[in-house]
Order: C-alpha cells, then sequence, then structure tokens
C-alpha cells in the first residue's frame, strides 16, 4: 500500500505537482488540498489552469508530484482505474460524436465509466434532466446550439453521481439565465461532492464556489474562500486596471465588482512576490 | 432473462462503440469496394485485349481502398472523454482492427475467388493485410483521419516503379504487385499487419487537433 499525503479519503490532494509541454513548464511545484464543496479555479490565459484540471482527470500524466483523488493515489494503475468510476469531467472542448443522439451520446459515457448497465437509462435521464434538456433526450446533439451541447456535455460528467466532479469552462456559451440555473446546479453537487471549476467568469465563482484558488504561470498564486477574496477587493485600489494585459483580467459584467478587484489585487500580489524573490 | 438482458445490454454497448467510431459507413465502404472490384476484375478478364495479369490494378487498389475506411475508422471525436474509459483500451483497439479487417478479407477474397491466376483471393487477402498494418502504423503516427495517405503514397510509387521480374528484393518491397504465392511478399505484409496493429493496440491513434 502506498504511503498517503494526507489521512483524508475524499477531495483533492496535490503535492510538489508540475507538468512539463516540451520546453514550456505549465505547472510549477503545485500544492492542493481540496475537500468537499465547490472549488473555483481563476487564472490568466495560459496560466495552467486546463493543465491542472486533466491531469486530475487523468487524461494527462504529471511530470513529477503525487496526486491523490477520493483518497487514492492516481498513480497506481488499479487506484487510477477506481478513482475514474467516481470521477464527472467535462473538457474544455470534448467534441462529440456523429449522429449521436443525447442519450446515445450520455449513455456511451456511462459505458465508458463501466456504470451497471441495469441502471444506466435511469442514469441517463436524471443527469439529462438535471441540465434542463429533458425534452431534448432523443435529438442529434449535432442539431443543438452551442449552449445546449455544453450542457450535454455537463450531463455526461454527472450520469455516474460522481464523487470528485471536474468543470473546465462549464458555463461558456451558456445563456444568462442558464448559467443562473447551471450555478445553483453546482451548489448542490457540491454538498457532496467535491466539484473544481475552472472559469474566466470571476461571477461563477462569487455566486458558486465557496473556495477559490489563483493559478499563474502554472503556480498556485492565491488560496482562500471567495469570500477573502471579496475581501481583498473591497481593501485595494479600485483604479488598478489589472496585474498584466487585459487578457490576464477575468471577464464579468461588473468590471469594478470587488471580487474582481480582488482577483486583480491577488495576482499583481502574487507577481510582485516572485519578483522580490529573484532578486 | 438474465442472460437475455445481458445479451440485449451487450449488443447495445456493441451498437454504441460502432457508432461512435462510423462502422456502419466503414462496413458500406468496405461492401461497396468489394462489388467495383469483382466487377472491374471480372471485366478486365473476359476482355479480349487482357489476360489475368490484367487484375493487378484490382488486387492493388481494392485493399488499399479497404485499408482506407478501416484506418480512418479508427479517429475518435472526443479523444479526451474516451481516454476517461475504466476499462483498458487495447483490447477494444485490438478487436476493432481484427473484426474489421476479418469482414474486409472475406468480401474482397469473395470478390476474387480462388487464384485466376494467382492474382486471387490470397493476393487480395495478403495486400488487405499489408495495407491494413501500413494503414494502422500511420494512424498512431499521424492520426486516424490522415492514415490511408502514407500507403496510398508508397502503393503508388510501387505500382509505378516495380520490376516486370519478379526475384530478389523486389518480391518484398514491391509485395503488392506480386502474385498470390510470392513467400517474400507475404512476409512484409504479415510483418506490417502484425507490427501496425500491435502498435496501434498499445499506443492508440496520435491524438488531432493540438
Amino acid at each position: 500500500m502506498s504511503a498517503r499525503i494526507g489521512a483524508a479519503t475524499s477531495g483533492v490532494r496535490v503535492a510538489g505537482l508540475t507538468v512539463r509541454h516540451r520546453r514550456t513548464v505549465a505547472l510549477d511545484a503545485v500544492e492542493l488540498d481540496l475537500d468537499t464543496g465547490v472549488h473555483g479555479l481563476l487564472g490568466p490565459n495560459g496560466a495552467g489552469k486546463t493543465s491542472l484540471i486533466r491531469v486530475l482527470a487523468t487524461v494527462a500524466p504529471p511530470t513529477e508530484g503525487r496526486i491523490e483523488l477520493l483518497g487514492l493515489d492516481i498513480s497506481a494503475h488499479q487506484e487510477r482505474t477506481e478513482v475514474r468510476r467516481r470521477l464527472g469531467y467535462l473538457p474544455q472542448e470534448f467534441g462529440y460524436y456523429p449522429g449521436f443522439t443525447v442519450r446515445e451520446f450520455v449513455s456511451y459515457v456511462a459505458w465508458l465509466k463501466e456504470m451497471p448497465a441495469h441502471s444506466v437509462p435511469r442514469a441517463v435521464e436524471r443527469a439529462v434532466e438535471r441540465v434542463g434538456l429533458a425534452g431534448r433526450l432523443d435529438a442529434k446533439v449535432k442539431t443543438l446550439s452551442g449552449g445546449m451541447a455544453r450542457r450535454v456535455g455537463i450531463a455526461q460528467a454527472l450520469v455516474n453521481e460522481p464523487d470528485l466532479l471536474l468543470l473546465d469552462e462549464p458555463t461558456a456559451g451558456l445563456d444568462p439565465e442558464q448559467r443562473v440555473e447551471f450555478r445553483a446546479l453546482l451548489r448542490e453537487l457540491g454538498a457532496t461532492s467535491t466539484v473544481i471549476v475552472s472559469t474566466h467568469l470571476v461571477e461563477d465563482v462569487a455566486v458558486a464556489c465557496g473556495q477559490v484558488t489563483l493559478i499563474d504561470s502554472g503556480r498556485v498564486a492565491y488560496r482562500g474562500t471567495t469570500a477573502s477574496l471579496t475581501e481583498l477587493g473591497g481593501t485595494a485600489d479600485p483604479t488598478a486596471s489589472g496585474a498584466g494585459s487585459p487578457a490576464d483580467s477575468p471577464q464579468t459584467s461588473s468590471p469594478s465588482s470587488p471580487i474582481e478587484r480582488g482577483y486583480t489585487a491577488a495576482l499583481r500580489a502574487h507577481r510582485d512576490a516572485v519578483t522580490r524573490g529573484k532578486q | 432473462m438474465t442472460a437475455l438482458n445481458c445479451r440485449g445490454r451487450s449488443t447495445e454497448t456493441l451498437r454504441l462503440y460502432g457508432r461512435s467510431r462510423g462502422l456502419p459507413a466503414a462496413f458500406a465502404f468496405l461492401l461497396l469496394t468489394a462489388a467495383l472490384a469483382a466487377w472491374a476484375a471480372d471485366w478486365l478478364v473476359g476482355h479480349p485485349h487482357y489476360g489475368y495479369g490484367a487484375r493487378v490494378p484490382v488486387v492493388v487498389f481494392g485493399p488499399l481502398l479497404a485499408s482506407a475506411a478501416v484506418g480512418t475508422s479508427l479517429h475518435t471525436p472526443s479523444d479526451e472523454l474516451d481516454r476517461l474509459s475504466v476499462g483498458p483500451w487495447w483490447p477494444r483497439r485490438l478487436a476493432h482492427l481484427l473484426g474489421l479487417t476479418a469482414l474486409a478479407g472475406l468480401v474482397l477474397a469473395l470478390a476474387v475467388p480462388g487464384e485466376p491466376d494467382r492474382y486471387g483471393a490470397a493476393a487480395m487477402v495478403r495486400n488487405l493485410l499489408g495495407a491494413t498494418g501500413g494503414s494502422a502504423l500511420a494512424a498512431v503516427a499521424l492520426g486516424a483521419r490522415a492514415s490511408w495517405l502514407p500507403m496510398c503514397l508508397y502503393t503508388g510509387s510501387v505500382y509505378l516503379s516495380a520490376p516486370r521480374t519478379r526475384t530478389g528484393a523486389a518480391t518484398s518491397w514491391a509485395w503488392p504487385m506480386q502474385p498470390g504465392p510470392e513467400p517474400g511478399a507475404w512476409v512484409t505484409a504479415g510483418t506490417l499487419f502484425v507490427v501496425g496493429v500491435g502498435l496501434h493496440a498499445w499506443r492508440g491513434v496520435r491524438r488531432e487537433g493540438r
């Protein structure tokens, strides 16, 4: 039996996680410890959010470090397999199989997760209902709008009622009403599961997430509660335009919201600390 | 009742997997290729100016078309989700390639039955094995959607440049042009098939679009 990073048997424990893509360091010795609840993963473009989500989803291997999901060390084949049964994952771009209906697509993912066959039809219907597409069960995925297709992606991630749910940009393409409903669904799921949401939308984090982790250049720049990040924005200079280029700023309908200012302040503080460390 | 339910569920699983890889279209393409090969072989041999040697293009390009269908069927539109599979992929990849190759071999062999004269079923099956192995290797190296290209280039080059004499190394490197019983050609085609299918089962196709 491999040594455990911590004593907990749920959530995510990451120690010294490094991911390199050829010469680029996507993640640099990341440490994380996340339990049941909804966790927001924020950061500028190219910060390493998707790399982190993919490694946690077991679809990409880490270069270095230890990862324990749901109390299981995923470097071991058998434990990784067990984690996959209890994992839900929405990739940034998931593609879909031409000709598949919503029901077939979600059933296919249920088969990949080796769910007991007798439970699949009901589980598929329930997952599709939860994302508000019950009336479209037998519609072809390719005929759906972008927002609906995204919801189908969310449904496939929910089909096995996962203990660990990883969502990469889940609200991309959703309209405001769907976003509100989705955030409510996230809060419901977070009551019993560990949910990690990678997003550019600070509002998603403000409304749906209890905890937030900010990633910048492959490192954890900030960790804390959403309330503490918002507080940071309350005391920070509201005229601060951002820690870098405009692309670094998160998208929000209210550019001067306290949480956005908190995001900017945390990012700037991290970068100042990194610069001081180099001097 | 339970056995019936199990069989029903397995059928449903197979159906979903088959549709996820576009297998119905691949089956239709294989049948069409075999029908075309049968018609072309019959027409060429029946033509007053041609003999059995006229079947060479049929046994060269029929299997090539079939291998293109097999190779492109290895494409998955959602590689990221497939990677989440709880079960191992290698048995599925192996069954996919072996099953489809067996079907293609059967219909192509029926298209040119026997050995009239030596550009018949054996040459057809051998060329199918070699071309499918080459396509599988290309799928691992380049991705499934471009897997037909290297074999097309190679086969086209061989067709244009292979020597008329069937001796020496040419029986190996120009294997698609050889008559059915040529041992050197079988060794090359068989090796390509075993290596291609084995490597594909082990590694899967190269990810596309990243």
